[in-house]
């Protein structure tokens, strides 16, 4: 009798094979969505050679011209040059944005009656379109560098201060109360309990002040001294040279990327406590 | 007779620019190692009482004082809460650690009672996990464990129990009443539930709502150490419990009248303090 318990009930399945049904049909659906990726992908570049075809050049550069740009200028030093006078801008703008905007949006949100006063400035100034302050900017930093870093600090600043605000000011009452329970003072409560307790919310504002830093930081290569990959794509653009056009927007698109998916793994790893394992 | 622990004389407390009355009159004593129990139905103010023992808020009217000061947050006082309140971004361990960092203990030696005091409450093993990998039971035992850390004099709960289920609640009450018969710090515990505040405590206050004010204070005469010899089946138990729903009931009457009234009048007539 009792050897026959041990043996599964007829009709019933084994862990293990649950296990490998479970692993097969995550491995089909995995290749399925790869598949269609690939297949979009492919539809894409096919698509660019019928346009190519009917339209001319002008109109959509060959997809294989296109990568014969990229291996050139990435090969002659161009690209890599003009990724490296986009990359300052961009970083030391959004390093910035960071922390002045971290900053002010702590003392935003821990101090009530600084808000208070502030709050229409800031809601002012972050309606304002950030193109508007383009002219100001030029005339009082100039055109090179250092006028394109405050842009892109403009440009990330607000996102960053007003996430960072509100994680702080919204920061758990219960928590709060249970640290003031215990005797925290206000110092202690604010590094213990509110900024860690805001710290999900400051870090989707960095992330989303990144997004920006990396637009802020063409629009600034476009309107002010031509630099960067900015600058290469308005020089590729006023000559109708699509293919070199394409290669500058492949670059732009994959630095974009790059730069959210390392902060949403950022995110991850710090607010490793929220996700249930 | 003992100097109390904890004195409130004549507390009112108000609401909203003094428009809405939470607490009238309300004076009782807590003894050293006592464990009194604040009853009564919903917006009787047991939790503003609570706070402003604990010294996070100050009533408007009347004096309260603990240990002879006036009462501030710190760590004479603990307080449990009824959900547990734990920081979510610390290990167990982390949020016991974080009261004892706040009592002034150096580092090394908040790590040893941590854990010392995670193993009074059967969770040494989840020193390391993060509250949300506990269930409700754990995490209000961590609660638990956080306030006993700090060595009160005075033990505060806000119906600590009233979020689990049944059988842990059960479980917790015990380990509670095993706990204070080791230790002996005065407890002050808020519930509704009027089982729990005879099974546990040697004093009741029963509280009135609307404003908040004492109905009746009972003395539990209930043989100690009620975690061996369960006295809920027994007649002294059940007269208890008896009278406190007696009484209960007769506050409920109270209230359909007061309502028919306020019905029939405007509410400033009938809210004006009887002077």
């Amino acid at each position: 009798m009792s050897e026959e318990t041990v043996r599964a009930a007829p009709g019933t399945v084994s862990v293990a094979e649950l296990e490998a049904r479970g692993r097969k049909r995550r491995q089909r659906e995995g290749t399925l969505v790869l598949g269609a990726q690939i297949l979009l992908g492919l539809g894409l570049i096919a698509s660019m050679y019928v346009l190519n075809a009917t339209s001319g050049k002008l109109f959509m550069p060959r997809p294989d011209d296109v990568l014969a740009q990229s291996i050139k200028l990435w090969s002659d030093g161009t690209m890599l040059k003009a990724l490296g006078e986009s990359l300052t801008v961009l970083v030391f703008g959004f390093l910035l944005s960071a922390v002045t905007g971290s900053l002010g949006g702590a003392i935003l949100g821990g101090f009530r009656p600084v808000s208070r006063v502030l709050d229409p400035y800031v809601n002012a100034l972050n309606s304002t379109p950030g193109a508007a302050f383009i002219p100001l900017i030029i005339v009082w930093f100039g055109l090179y560098t250092e006028a394109k870093v405050v842009l892109v600090w403009n440009a990330a600043f607000f996102p960053i201060l007003i996430n960072t605000a509100s994680g702080i000011a919204n920061a758990d009452r219960e928590l709060v109360e249970m640290g003031r329970a215990f005797g925290a003072r206000r110092t202690t409560l604010f590094w213990n309990v509110m900024l860690p307790d805001a710290l999900p919310s400051i870090l989707s504002g960095l992330r989303i002040g990144a997004a920006i830093s990396t637009v802020g930081t063409v629009i600034a290569e476009l309107t002010m001294a031509q630099s960067g990959l900015g600058g290469l794509l308005a020089q590729a653009g006023n000559r109708f040279q699509m293919d070199k056009y394409f290669a500058v927007v492949i670059v732009l698109m994959a630095l974009g990327t790059a730069i959210t998916a390392g902060l949403r793994f950022a995110e991850r790893r710090i607010g490793a406590w929220r996700v249930t394992t | 007779m003992t100097e109390p622990l904890i004195a409130l004389q004549h507390v009112g407390k108000l609401f909203g620019d003094g428009l809405v009355r939470a607490l009238s009159d309300v004076s009782f004593d807590v003894r050293p190692g006592e464990f009194i129990s604040l009853v009564g139905p919903s917006g009787c103010g047991k939790t503003t009482l609570l706070r402003i023992i604990n010294g996070l808020i100050t009533p408007e009217e009347g004096s309260v004082t603990v240990m002879g000061r006036k009462p501030e947050p710190g760590p004479d006082l603990a307080m449990v809460f009824q959900s547990a309140r734990l920081l979510p971004w610390r290990t167990v361990s982390g949020n016991i650690e974080f009261a004892l960092a706040l009592r002034g203990h150096d580092k090394a030696e908040r790590r040893q009672r941590a854990l010392a005091l995670l193993g009074a409450v059967g969770l040494r093993d989840f020193a390391d996990a993060f509250p949300h990998q506990l269930s409700g039971g754990m995490q209000q035992r961590v609660g638990l464990a956080r306030a006993l850390a700090v060595e009160p004099k005075v033990l505060l709960m806000d119906e600590p129990f009233a979020a689990l289920d049944a059988m842990t609640r059960e479980v917790l009450r015990r380990e509670l009443l095993q706990m204070w018969a080791r230790r002996r710090m005065a407890i002050v515990f808020v519930t509704h539930d009027i089982d729990e505040a005879v099974y546990l405590s040697q004093r009741i206050v029963l509280l009135r709502p609307r404003p908040g004010r004492i109905d009746e204070v009972v003395d539990v005469d209930l043989p100690e150490q009620r975690w061996e010899d369960d006295p809920r089946a027994t007649p002294a138990f059940a007269a208890l419990r008896n009278h406190l729903w007696d009484r209960i009931h007769a506050m409920a009457r109270d209230g359909e009248a007061l309502e028919e009234l306020a019905g029939a009048f405007p509410i400033e007539s009938i809210e004006k303090p009887e002077r």
